[in-house]
């Protein structure tokens, strides 16, 4: 197992190494640069020109290039002159903020999900069946951004429970926060919600026609413990699956609802490095939410093994 | 030996552009009435976060927003956009215009505890020649002598009657910042000013919080707040700015009290919040311009008669409604009307013609030959895009080949610097002609103009507008200048935007004005 996990790690290397490569071309054949974004729109092409020289934007892209992989080597990944802060501190502060979002998210869409999917499946072919799956495709068929301005109008402007946007660190207020996440991973969560209801619906219907299955309630077990213990565990491995293919959509998904709910996460660091043309942060962004999807990637595989026993890795 | 003028406000003001800002539900610029309170924590809301806290090195909007609540300069613009002293007790200009003499205020204090002092002027002063984003108004000084701790003397090469107006203009501020700071480089100063409020924190994507400086040294010569200067009196403990890019969550915020006040909020927005007994809105009119740049450097534009085929086939009405949800006014002017440099009714024969007939009469004139014409414009400001699409349509309806290019802002802004790739480019000029006439000629001119091809008639008036010591001569610069925009169809002016600002109701004695001002106001 564990030959295999740094297996993948190395693995994971050239992976990053083409991502780094071909997002700093592409970015640098986009127009427009942070110098833009300082001077103004009435900035003379003189102004411009100085200003570049002070960012040090003037230096070909090569020479840029070359200085950035030399940095990474070092574990930097440099400095962002709008931010004022290195990079990595910049992404490390957002972290716990997008992760945050993305995690609890993914609680309500696997928890919410998976019962909602075992409760239409063992009412197969019925009103509840129908309601569930009902529900299950409109959150499947919602844009988030619009569901996070719908539950911002009911929530905060309506009912007045929740906080319209803004964010409270978990560390200072644990309650704040779950009050200022609630909507954002609500919003961010119910299209994943949708999915696992489905998929696990359906994978329990399969289950549910089991010998074994057969057999636990022939033997007397109770209901809740078939369907929980013995069904609900063979349910897992398509549920890991879909919920490790949801953490990637989630992150993406997290880019638009941190705009939303001005929640000062990666995405938004990522939307406004883009929409100022911070190089840097754009690069390290990239590089950082590649790793973490190669990172899911393993941690899936590896859960695999964990909750499959047929699944054996390192031979 | 040096002939002296004083130059009181009166003369200051007809020496720049002066702005008629109506607000409604405004307060008045006397002592107000009703009991002052301190004490609160007021938040404001704006969409982007700035830039830089640097003042001097940002003209965006965001930044400016934040950095006038910290920072003071020598000069600053009253509530109708004419200069008047802040930092400054006055100025003493020379008679040949090349010598300007600033006795400072006594006893102002930085952020830091630290006393003003002509050093400290002397050392900002040169920093924004360096690193300044509107470096070019310090081009023209020659030297800066501090013959005591209270005076700075400014020596100019030449004759700069627009010194002042440039000094003056809160679009990237000549902040004066203590010596030790200007030595460093653009956006590595400490945040430390003079003015009424102090920076407390910048949380990146988050927020900015000011708090009150109780050792804010008030400009006694003056009676109350006025524009950017006047005497300021800090209420609230606290000012946060928080940075909240979605317009509906704003609005939410606004309406659930969570934010006191907006920089902005749309049209709709503020038509449906109108029956709202917690919010008061503000129409602040003019706010800007609505412009269609052109490119002179390019086939078909660089052919007069095409030029004026676009003159004539715009129909301002159409495009103003759309882009700006009604919030508009139609003027022709490249100058506010009320203002010193407005030229009264010169090209005004020739805008908003929509004659679709004489536009095409122009093209056959041109010789146009269905040659494609790229009107680029941005996503990024919503009343770009959508009057790119409304002269887009209105283009197309009189036979020219438009292809309408949508881009974001950086891409846009870094186009229309290229000779090629754009013929038209929508663009809302703000800050600029509130500051007076110096940019706005100064944008169509130079060595860089726009429009890319420099045209003699402009740069002409830009050189007497920026030379000449009589008032008279340089109204008809500007005069010159509106007219050879219309003659030559160098650019058009759709017309005037507006804006609304927002704030709960009980925020007492807000004033709109080109920022969300949070000195003397206060919670009732």
């Amino acid at each position: 197992m564990l030959r295999y996990t740094l297996g993948r790690l190395l693995s994971a290397i050239p992976v990053l190494a083409v991502v780094s490569l071909v997002s700093f071309a592409i970015i640098a054949l986009v127009p427009g640069d942070m110098a833009s974004e300082m001077a103004g729109p009435s900035a003379t092409a003189e102004e411009l020109a100085r200003l570049r020289a002070e960012l040090g934007l003037d230096k070909p892209i090569l020479e840029r290039m070359v200085e950035w992989y030399g940095a990474l080597l070092r574990g930097d990944l440099g400095q962002s002159v709008l931010l004022r802060r290195s990079v990595s501190e910049a992404i490390l502060e957002r972290l716990p903020v997008t992760l945050g979002l993305t995690f609890l998210a993914l609680g309500f869409a696997i928890v919410l999900g998976v019962l909602a999917g075992m409760v239409a499946a063992v009412r197969a072919n019925t009103w509840t069946d129908q309601g569930v799956m009902a529900l299950a495709l409109i959150g499947l068929s919602l844009p988030d951004f619009w569901l996070g301005l719908v539950f911002i109008w009911a929530f905060a402007v309506k009912l007045g429970w929740l906080p319209t946007g803004g964010y409270v660190p978990l560390a200072e207020d644990p309650l704040g926060w779950l009050r200022a996440m609630a909507m954002p991973a609500a919003a961010l969560a119910l299209t994943q919600m949708g999915l696992l209801a489905r998929m696990t619906r359906a994978s329990m219907l399969e289950v549910l026609r089991q010998d074994y299955v057969r057999t636990a309630r022939a033997k007397g077990l109770p209901g809740w413990v078939v369907v929980g213990r013995h069904a609900g565990a063979n349910v897992l491995v398509p549920v890991i699956t879909v919920a490790g293919v949801s953490v990637g959509i989630l992150l993406g998904g997290a880019v638009v609802i941190e705009q939303v709910f001005a929640l000062p996460g990666v995405g938004r660091l990522i939307i406004g490095a883009i929409q100022r043309r911070d190089y840097p942060v754009i690069q390290g962004g990239l590089l950082l939410t590649a790793t973490i999807f190669v990172l899911v990637n393993l941690v899936v595989d590896l859960l695999y093994a964990a909750v499959d026993p047929r699944v054996r890795y390192g031979r | 030996m040096i002939t002296r003028r004083r130059l009181g406000r009166r003369d200051l003001g007809r020496g720049a552009a002066g702005l008629a800002a109506a607000a409604l539900g405004a307060g008045t610029l006397a002592a107000p009435a009703i009991a002052q309170r301190r004490g609160g924590e007021v938040v404001i809301a704006q969409q982007a976060q700035p830039p830089s806290l640097d003042a001097a090195t940002s003209s965006a909007q965001s930044s400016r927003n934040i950095t006038l609540h910290i920072f003071e300069t020598l000069f600053a613009r009253d509530e109708a956009g004419n200069p008047m002293p802040d930092l400054a007790e006055g100025v003493n200009v020379s008679a040949d215009g090349l010598t300007y003499t600033f006795p400072l205020r006594r006893g102002v204090k930085f952020h830091n505890g630290k006393v003003m002092t002509s050093a400290d002027v002397k050392a900002s002063l040169e920093r924004y020649g360096r690193v300044g984003a509107s470096a070019a108004i310090m081009r023209p000084v020659d030297a800066i002598e501090t013959p005591d701790s209270n005076t700075v003397v400014v020596r100019l090469k030449e004759p700069s009657p627009g010194f002042i107006a440039g000094i003056s203009s809160p679009r990237a501020p000549c902040a004066i910042i203590p010596a030790e700071e200007a030595a460093k480089a653009a956006g590595q100063i400490e945040i430390i000013g003079t003015g009424p409020f102090r920076f407390v924190e910048y949380r990146p994507d988050s927020h900015v919080k000011l708090a009150r400086f109780e050792d804010y040294t008030q400009n006694t010569n003056f009676q109350a707040r006025d524009g950017f200067g006047g005497r300021k009196t800090a209420y609230f403990d606290t000012v946060t700015i928080r940075f909240v890019p979605e317009a509906g969550a704003r609005t939410a915020g606004l309406q659930t009290g969570e934010l006191h006040v907006l920089e902005a909020l749309a049209v709709p927005a503020a038509q449906r919040l109108r029956g709202d007994r917690n919010i008061r809105t503000y129409e602040m009119m003019p706010w800007a311009f609505q412009t269609l740049m052109l490119n002179h450097a390019q086939a078909p534009t660089a052919n007069l008669a095409f030029r004026r085929a676009l003159q004539a086939a715009l129909d301002m009405e159409e495009i103003m409604a759309i882009s700006t949800d009604g919030l508009f006014r139609l003027t022709h002017g490249w100058q506010h009307p009320g203002t010193t440099y407005f030229a009264g009714d010169v090209g005004k024969e020739l805008y908003n013609l929509k004659d679709a007939n004489r536009a095409r009469a122009l093209l056959r004139e041109a010789n146009y030959r269905g040659e494609e014409f790229i009107i680029l414009t941005d996503s990024s400001f919503s009343n770009h895009k959508a009057a790119g699409e409304v002269a887009a349509e209105q283009l197309k309806a009189v036979g020219i080949n438009v292809r309408l290019n949508v881009v974001d802002w950086p891409t846009a802004f870094n186009q229309r610097t290229r000779r090629e790739g754009w013929h038209m480019w929508v663009l809302m000029f703000g800050i600029e002609p509130y500051e007076g006439p110096f940019n706005v000629v100064g944008f169509f001119s130079g060595q860089a103009p726009i429009q890319h091809e420099r045209d003699p008639v402009i740069e002409d008036a830009n050189r007497r507008l920026n030379t000449s010591l009589s008032e008279a001569d340089r109204r008809q610069a500007v005069a010159d200048f509106q007219r050879r925009m219309y003659d030559h169809a160098i650019a058009i002016k759709c017309g005037d935007v507006g804006i609304v600002q927002a704030t709960r109701a009980n925020i007492a004695n807000y004033r709109p004005y080109r920022i969300p001002r949070m000195w003397d106001c206060w919670f009732t």
